[in-house]
C-alpha cells in the first residue's frame, strides 16, 4: 500500500535518558480537573514490565511516563471532558513502548460510571467481553492524594489482554 | 535465520515488524496474542502532539559536545542528516526528532548497560532537533560501536542510532533504528531482521560524500517516510 514507509523498531532498553529526561514542557498543570492514572504493565507471565514507556495524548496535552522497577507507571494529567458528540466518551489515548515491542501499541483509557461509554463508537467496535480492559477503575490506594486516582493496568499478553488498536 | 513469526502486525504487514518474532526473545512474552481492533482515525488522532511539547535548544543536535563538559566525544565524527517525508514525498516540517545511541565503544550511559566497554565522559549519547521547513534534520555525532547482548550466543547488535519521530500525527508516531550500510552484523540481528526483507533497506543509512565535511566529519544520509495525512478521517460533528 505504502511502499516507501519507514519500518518501526523496538525502543529497546536504553531510552530513558533521551525520552524521559526533564525536557517535557509542563502541560498537565493548566486548566481542568487533575486526575492520576496508575497501574501495572504486565507481560504474558503476569510479571511487571520494568522498562516500558507510555505516551499519553488527549485534548492537546502530551505526556510521557516510564514504568518503575515493579512495572508500575503513574501519570498525572487532566481529566478529559465530554465534547458535543454522543458517540464519543471522554478518554485518554495511550501509546505503549517497551523492549520486546517491535512496534508500539495503541490503546485508550475510558472512565467508569460514564454513560457515554455505552454509545462510544470505538468501544462499540470492541468485542463486548473485552471492553472492560479499556475502562479504568477507581483506586482508593492514595488516600492522601490531592487528585482522584484511577487504576488502569495494561496486559500485553494472555488472560485479560488489553485491547490494542490499529488505525484503518 | 529461521524463526516463528506472529500474525499480529500494526500497520502495513509488508513494512512493519510483527509483534511476535521469536528470534528476538523479548517478544515472546510481550507480544499481544489477540487480534488488534481496527478503528477509524478520528480528528484527534490525526492531529499530532504539539511540536512545542518538548523543549529543544540548538546545541542539542551536537552529540559530540552536548554533554556540557567542555570536552569533545571520542570517535569518528559523523554528520547524520536526512528528511522526514510523507508517503507522497512531501516534506514534513517541525517534526521532533530525538536520538539516542551507544558511544564509539558500544557502551550506553545507562545503569542496565554493564558490559565492559569504556564510557566516554564527554558523550551522553542523546540529542534532539526539529525538522526545518524542507523537512530536514541534522545531527553531529560519533559513529556508535556495536555491543553485545544476551539474546543468543555471541549476539552483537549492529551499530545503530535510535530515532523517535514525533509530531505530525498521533497515528504515525514512529520509533525506529537507523543502521549503517555494509555492517556485517545486520544479518544476525533479529531486531533488524524482524522487518520484512523488502523493507529492511529503508532502515539503512547511505554514506553521502556530499554531506561529508572536509577535514571534519563523514556524512551519512537517511530519510524517514511517515504515513501521510491522506487517510480518510471520521470527522466529529462541529459543536453548534
Amino acid at each position: 500500500m505504502n511502499a516507501s514507509l519507514t519500518p518501526a523498531q523496538t525502543v529497546g532498553p536504553f531510552f530513558h535518558d533521551c525520552l524521559l529526561g526533564d525536557r517535557l514542557a509542563a502541560n498537565a498543570e493548566e486548566g481542568g480537573e487533575r486526575v492520576c492514572l496508575r497501574g501495572f504493565v504486565y507481560d504474558g507471565d503476569g510479571v511487571g514490565v520494568p522498562d516500558a514507556m507510555l505516551e499519553c495524548w488527549h485534548g492537546g496535552r502530551f505526556a510521557r511516563v516510564g514504568t518503575d522497577a515493579a512495572g508500575v507507571y503513574t501519570l498525572i494529567t487532566i481529566r478529559p471532558v465530554r465534547g458535543s458528540s454522543l458517540t464519543r466518551a471522554p478518554h485518554i489515548s495511550l501509546a505503549i513502548f517497551a523492549r520486546g515491542l517491535l512496534n508500539h501499541l495503541y490503546t485508550r483509557v475510558y472512565f467508569p460510571d460514564e454513560a457515554l461509554n455505552l454509545s462510544d463508537k470505538i468501544l462499540l467496535r470492541v468485542p463486548a467481553d473485552r471492553r472492560a480492559t479499556l475502562i479504568a477503575t477507581r483506586d482508593s490506594g492514595r488516600p492522601d492524594a490531592s487528585e482522584p486516582t484511577y487504576r488502569f493496568d495494561i496486559v500485553l499478553q494472555g488472560t485479560g489482554e488489553t485491547v490494542f488498536f490499529d488505525f484503518k | 535465520m529461521i524463526t516463528s513469526i506472529g500474525e499480529i502486525v500494526r500497520g502495513d504487514a509488508d513494512v512493519f515488524p510483527p509483534y511476535l518474532y521469536e528470534a528476538y526473545r523479548a517478544t515472546i512474552r510481550r507480544a499481544p496474542r489477540m487480534p488488534l481492533v481496527e478503528v477509524p482515525l478520528e480528528l484527534a488522532e490525526l492531529k499530532g502532539p504539539l511540536p512545542n511539547a518538548i523543549l529543544v535548544s540548538p546545541g542539542d543536535a551536537d552529540l559530540t559536545r552536548n554533554a556540557g563538559t567542555g570536552g569533545e566525544a571520542i570517535g569518528q565524527r559523523l554528520v547524520v542528516t536526512g528528511r522526514v517525508l510523507d508517503s507522497r514525498s512531501a516534506a514534513m516540517p517541525d517534526v521532533l526528532i530525538e536520538v539516542w545511541q551507544a558511544n564509539a565503544a558500544g557502551r550506553y550511559i545507562h545503569k542496565n548497560d554493564q558490559w565492559p566497554g569504556p564510557l566516554d565522559p564527554n558523550f551522553l549519547g542523546i540529542g534532539r532537533c526539529r525538522t526545518n521547513g524542507a523537512g530536514a534534520y541534522r545531527f553531529l555525532t560519533v559513529r556508535p560501536g556495536a555491543y553485545p547482548w544476551r539474546n543468543h550466543p555471541n549476539a552483537w547488535r549492529p551499530a545503530h542510532i535510535h530515532f523517535s519521530v514525533l509530531g505530525p500525527s498521533w497515528s504515525n508516531r514512529l520509533v525506529t533504528q537507523m543502521y549503517f550500510a555494509d555492517d556485517p552484523l545486520l544479518a544476525q540481528d533479529p531486531i533488524f531482521t524482524s522487518v520484512p526483507e523488502a523493507a529492511r533497506p529503508r532502515l539503512i543509512a547511505a554514506y553521502a560524500h556530499d554531506v561529508t565535511e572536509p577535514e571534519w566529519a563523514l556524512g551519512w544520509r537517511w530519510d524517514i517516510v511517515l504515513d501521510g495525512a491522506n487517510a480518510t478521517v471520521f470527522e466529529e460533528p462541529r459543536p453548534a
